[in-house]
């Protein structure tokens, strides 16, 4: 039993409450980056299919989350949850892609590993990411 | 010589350029080698380069297609476990209501018992039965019906703790379980919050329902320590409560016992009494109080009961309202009753009006009318001397309908009488609506006219409405000559009550016709 939040927590946590002004944009980043990463190894297919039961799994807290399914064109394939998260007040725009953040990565880390989990996510969101989690790292 | 020479360097010199030509072509192969040597080294790198693209391709492919296999096993667990919560919720819950059902309900209020022993603490149990819904059912359909059911849950729910339990037991019966409860009467404060909480009305689908709710109670250790037990008694308390009058609440008392089972008793024997042709209809005369003759009588059911000796309406009616033995009862009251009055005809007997009490549910049936023209027909008798009499609760439950069903009656001939008027709704806009032809007047009134000033004045004012809209007005609970008396001061035109004679069997009817005498009368 996790007696306090694992490291991918305080690592998405940190880095949503970074940048509050950009709202959606750094929203989109972060999962630009992370489905580089992941589609890297799963593949597109893969990658659909995590996030696709991650919007099924916060849609009940957050419904409006329904309308963010991916668009088929690579480039542009956030651009229903940027929509989604624009359309809403940026306190909850922010919980709500915490959430989904957090149960993407919770479902890849059932799959294959906390461990294994932080690192992609540490090679996706690169520096940013090692600058917010360094003290954790520190004391692990 | 020299020549020699010169020839030898000639042949020396070409030798040198034939070696420095064979040299060259050499460093030409040793070099084509090389290259091609080269482009086989690329195209092997390239080769490599394209087999490791390839596998990670493959590898990106196995890995994709292990995360969908993954994710749709978990989506498969999670309908798998959704479906045996529904089927257990199901198994537990009511469908119409979605409150706890009865099995559920035994199972919260034998854990609540064991819990209450240990902790030497007592809890209630109430059973709630709807008043007359199956008349609203039977009236406006099961659709309205279930509705007013949801509604009514609804309300319920509202009015308990969090810790309490409603359950719906089926049909218009719910039962509540309180645990842990202070005194007796914190049950009767809930009980009487149910009744306040039930009291407004239910909007369904444009009808404006009122519905009631008796309620008994049942409490744990005093009344019962199981289950079983606890529910019985606080059903037996219900019926308690229903039999004083309906919307209330009544604890349970040991002596109800008694009672709960004489009822099922009557119930039990109810359902054999026809196929045993134990009723008898008595008639009790109408009479005209000018003239002093009978006009018309009253059909009244009795109950030959094997070991009860003869039963008046109110020991068994009730019990046939609640069971719906009423219908095929008051059936043949319909029956017998018209085979009866041509029978006095066909006897030379002076033709009467033969009137007889529907009750709600036949008035409701779908094959009412059908009922009543195959009656007739078989009977023989003329639909005129057939008067159906109806209580304006009846009446008015749904206007709407009955207006088209007493327009058919009333187009068949039959003559329509409004019972016991004054004591419930008194509507006088459907006195003007609806095809009446006789107003009866409450005994209640009548017994007190000499007496009391009010009452007096309320049974003038009936006559005297009557008039004006040309309805034909009888007194019922006749008594005394002075009672007499006073209604043909104020011009009402026909009497009925024990003043002029009890009902009497169909034989000594006869006679009294025959004679043209009635029992006792003023002359």
């Amino acid at each position: 039993m996790e007696t306090r939040d694992p490291l991918r927590h305080q690592l998405i946590e940190s880095l949503m409450a970074r940048h509050p002004e950009k709202g959606a944009d750094a929203a989109i980043d972060l999962w630009v980056l992370m489905a580089t990463q992941i589609i890297s190894i799963v593949g597109e297919e893969g990658f659909n299919s995590l996030y696709a039961r991650s919007v099924f799994l916060a849609q009940p807290t957050f419904p409006w989350l329904a309308a963010s399914s991916l668009s088929p064109q690579a480039d542009q394939r956030f651009a229903n949850l940027k929509k989604c998260l624009e359309g809403q007040p940026p306190s909850h725009a922010r919980d709500a892609n915490s959430l989904l953040l957090l149960t993407f990565t919770g479902i890849l880390a059932a799959l294959i590993g906390e461990p294994l989990t932080t690192r992609i996510l540490s090679s996706a969101w690169g520096d940013d990411a090692s600058t917010s989690t360094s003290k954790e790292f520190k004391h692990e | 010589m020299d020549d020699e020479v010169a020839a030898h360097g000639r042949e020396k010199r070409a030798a040198a350029r034939e070696n420095a030509v064979d040299l060259r072509e050499r460093v030409v192969v040793v070099r084509e080698r090389s290259i091609d040597k080269r482009e086989r080294d690329i195209r092997a790198a390239e080769t490599t380069q394209g087999t490791r693209d390839d596998q990670i391709g493959m590898l990106q492919q196995a890995n994709a297609q292990l995360v969908i296999a993954t994710i749709d096993a978990h989506k498969l667990a999670e309908q798998v476990q959704t479906a045996h919560a529904d089927q257990d919720h199901l198994a537990h819950h009511d469908v119409l209501t979605d409150l706890p059902n009865r099995i559920l309900l035994n199972d919260r209020l034998a854990h609540a018992i064991a819990l209450a022993h240990r902790q030497g603490k007592r809890l209630a149990v109430m059973f709630l039965d709807l008043d007359r819904f199956k008349h609203i059912n039977d009236s406006l359909g099961h659709a309205v019906g279930d509705k007013l059911l949801q509604s009514v849950a609804q309300r319920l729910v509202g009015g308990v703790r969090h810790s309490d339990t409603v359950s719906r037991q089926g049909g218009d019966e719910f039962v509540l379980l309180l645990p842990d409860i202070g005194h007796a009467e914190d049950v009767a404060l809930s009980a009487q919050k149910m009744l306040i909480a039930l009291a407004p009305s239910h909007l369904i689908d444009q009808h404006d329902l009122h519905i009631g709710v008796s309620i008994g109670i049942s409490i744990y250790p005093d009344d019962g320590r199981d289950a079983e037990t606890l529910i019985k008694h606080a059903d037996i308390a219900m019926y308690q409560a229903k039999e004083s009058g309906r919307n209330n609440y009544k604890f349970f008392e040991q002596e109800m016992n008694a009672r709960a089972v004489q009822r099922q008793s009557i119930e039990a024997g109810l359902r054999l009494a026809l196929e045993r042709r134990e009723f008898v209809l008595h008639y009790q005369p109408k009479i005209n109080l000018l003239s002093g003759t009978i006009v018309s009588v009253e059909a009244l059911i009795r109950w030959q009961h094997p070991q009860r000796g003869l039963l008046e309406p109110a020991q068994f009616v009730p019990i046939a309202e609640d069971s719906g033995l009423i219908l095929p009862i008051g059936r043949w009251v319909l029956r017998e009753a018209c085979v009866q009055a041509r029978a006095w005809q066909d006897a030379g007997l002076p033709p009467i009006t033969v009137a007889v009490n529907t009750s709600a549910l036949e008035f409701r049936a779908g094959d009412f009318l059908q009922c009543l023209r195959a009656t007739l027909e078989e009977s023989r008798l003329e639909p005129g001397y057939l008067e159906l009499e109806l209580t304006e609760s009846v009446l008015m439950r749904d206007a709407a309908s009955a207006d088209s069903v007493l327009h058919a009656l009333a187009a068949l001939g039959i003559k329509l009488a409004i019972d016991d008027f004054g004591t419930g709704y008194s509507s006088l806009s459907y006195l003007r609506q609806f095809p009446i032809n006789t107003l009866k007047i409450d005994q209640s009134f009548v017994n007190q006219i000499t007496s009391n000033p009010d009452d007096a004045t309320i049974v003038s004012a009936v006559i005297s409405m009557a008039k004006a809209l040309r309805l034909c007005v009888i007194a019922e609970g006749v008594e005394t000559a002075e009672q007499v008396a006073f209604l043909m001061a104020q011009h009402c035109d026909e009497g009925q009550g024990y003043f002029f004679g009890r009902p009497v069997g169909a034989e000594v009817l006869a006679i009294l016709l025959q004679t043209g005498v009635p029992p006792a009368f003023p002359h």
